[in-house]
């Protein structure tokens, strides 16, 4: 059973501006699942969605194989949430503002200082978040989310902001809680590299449609087909003449294009180019970040 | 209960809050003024208080309270506290908690409540010890030796409160409406205004914003009319405005499209 499941989710702001478009997010129990899609392509818009933050206008949503909007309480207290920027009384304490949530979820005392711990602020003391840097109100954030042991986590870019020390701190804690404790987690980010390090499963959102759900595992195959080596030489047409008679090279601007197929094909390459004296300025796999994942997807579909 | 748990929590929020000072600040500075006057002169004072001096320093406090201060607090504290909201980004937080939306409009209702509540305790604290420490340093001064009008004072007391449901109902739901608490607390001080000019008016029973001077005005001059009954006409309306815009703001909040 899918943890999260959305059934041809539609929402619009304006009549004419549909700003999601027949999402279907399926998030399987235990998973890590990367939600990603470049800014206003609509993650936020679902995520809030999904904690009720939102009115559902159209289509079915269901958490934990329950309806949200008639078991909203009882969802919610299943969940532990992190949207956008962190949601802290800065004239309080950590502490204080771990004890207001505290008492609503009713946990115990002990429950506060474990997960100070956790997010390493226990030592904080008197100090008014206000004082705090960006990524210690992000993890006191964390902290919040986590304080009732939720089967879910729902986090909206959480490590926006985060210096390179936070990004990998916060992807150990994920990684740690989905495998220790079995927290499924849905993450939504706008970095392609940063899902790839974490995530067991991926969705691909753009523009209020989703282009590309599954396992992470699919998806880097299909990065692989879409995977190309440029090469840069001395003499790019003679290069290109030579690389034809057995690739399909083409190239772009003063650049070679080659599909990419195996290692030992870049061997390949560099060798034919060399022996006929041309000289390899460089030669490496395409950058396939997230803008080129995207083109290679819609032309695709 | 999850009310009691829920408003709990609420009163965590307002600690060392912008709230708690003007309460605190605000139910001090009439009782220190008189405090002054009483150290600063007290022959005079202890002349002009001689026959009935707990009702005349009460009389003289609340008018100066009741008028203008006592509804300007309360329009800033039922702003400043769902501001804390606003301000920390923090409605998305409380919208996904596991409560019921009556849960949390409630909750944050009753911290307002409760903290005029504490205004007005302060307040009375501070007017006897405005009385009595002058009176321990001068003792010219009658407050020692003259009795104290308890019941009267839990009148008053009662009475300012219930005039002023009316206001906390309205600014309660303007702040809710407003992300700006400028504009709720504009909107409070605009109407407040108005109602002191409509003072006279024949239909003033009928404007919110003049209740608690009214309930002053009849309980200082006795226009009070003497009927059994303890409360008056604008103080019922005050009961009755209250809970039609606690319910307006409830479901106000209840079938909005975006939380948070």
């Amino acid at each position: 059973m899918p943890i999260i499941k959305t059934t041809n989710l539609n929402f619009s702001f304006r009549q004419d501006q549909k700003i999601l478009d027949n999402i279907n997010l399926e998030v399987p129990e235990g998973s890590i699942y990367g939600f990603l899609g470049p800014n206003g392509a609509g993650k936020t818009t679902t995520l809030r969605l999904l904690l009720g933050l939102l009115r559902n206008q159209q289509g079915k949503l269901e958490l934990f194989g329950k309806d949200f909007g008639t078991h909203r309480i009882e969802l919610l207290r299943r969940l532990g949430s992190l949207i956008e920027q962190p949601s802290l009384y800065l004239h309080l304490t950590a502490k204080e503002n771990l004890e207001i949530y505290r008492l609503i979820y009713r946990v115990s005392k002990e429950r506060v200082n474990q997960v100070l711990s956790l997010v390493g602020l226990e030592n904080t003391g008197k100090k008014k978040t206000k004082q705090f840097s960006l990524g210690m109100k992000q993890r006191l954030s964390i902290a919040i989310a986590l304080l009732h042991q939720p089967e879910l986590l729902i986090l909206d870019e959480p490590t926006n902001g985060l210096d390179p020390n936070g990004i990998i701190e916060t992807r150990e804690l994920l990684k740690k809680l989905n495998k220790e404790h079995g927290t499924t987690v849905i993450v939504s980010s706008h970095i392609l590299n940063e899902v790839e390090r974490m995530a067991t499963h991926v969705g691909i959102i753009h523009k209020g449609r989703m282009l590309f759900q599954g396992p992470l595992t699919e998806l880097q195959q299909m990065k692989t087909r879409q995977t190309a080596i440029e090469i840069e030489t001395s003499d790019n047409q003679r290069a290109l003449a030579l690389l034809q008679q057995k690739f399909k090279a083409s190239v772009n601007e003063h650049r070679i294009i080659v599909p990419f197929e195996s290692k030992e094909q870049s061997a390949e390459l560099n060798r034919m180019l060399v022996n006929q004296d041309i000289d390899v300025y460089s030669l490496h796999p395409r950058q396939n970040d997230l803008e080129q994942l995207f083109i290679d997807i819609t032309s695709n579909n | 209960m999850s009310i009691v748990i829920a408003t709990k929590a609420e009163m965590i929020k307002t600690r060392r809050s912008a709230s708690f000072w003007i309460s605190l600040i605000g139910s001090a500075f009439i009782p220190l003024i008189f405090f002054l006057t009483y150290v600063i002169q007290p022959a005079k004072n202890a002349m002009r208080l001689t026959n009935a001096p707990w009702e005349m320093h009460y009389m003289q406090g609340y008018q100066a309270f009741s008028a203008f201060l006592l509804p300007m607090f309360v329009i800033l504290i039922c702003s400043l506290i769902p501001q804390l909201e606003y301000k920390n980004n923090a409605w998305k937080q409380v919208f996904t908690t596991p409560q019921s939306i009556g849960t949390i409009f409630f909750s944050k209702y009753l911290s307002i409540i409760m903290m005029i509540v504490f205004l007005f305790v302060m307040f009375n604290i501070f007017m006897v010890l405005a009385g009595v420490i002058p009176s321990l340093i001068h003792p010219d001064l009658p407050f020692l030796s003259k009795s104290f009008d308890w019941a009267g004072l839990l009148k008053l007391n009662i009475k300012s409160f219930i005039s002023l449901l009316a206001m906390i109902s309205i600014q309660y739901w303007l702040s809710l409406r407003f992300r700006n608490f400028i504009v709720p607390i504009a909107i409070g001080l605009c109407l407040l205004i108005t109602s002191l000019i409509l003072l006279q008016w024949e239909h003033v029973s009928k404007v919110p914003y003049a209740y608690p001077s009214l309930s002053f005005f009849q309980l200082s001059t006795g226009t009070m009319p003497k009927s059994d009954s303890f409360l008056m006409n604008h103080e019922l309306n005050s009961i009755g405005y209250f809970v039609l815009f606690t319910v307006v703001a409830f479901l106000d909040m209840r079938f909005r499209k975006e939380r948070g």
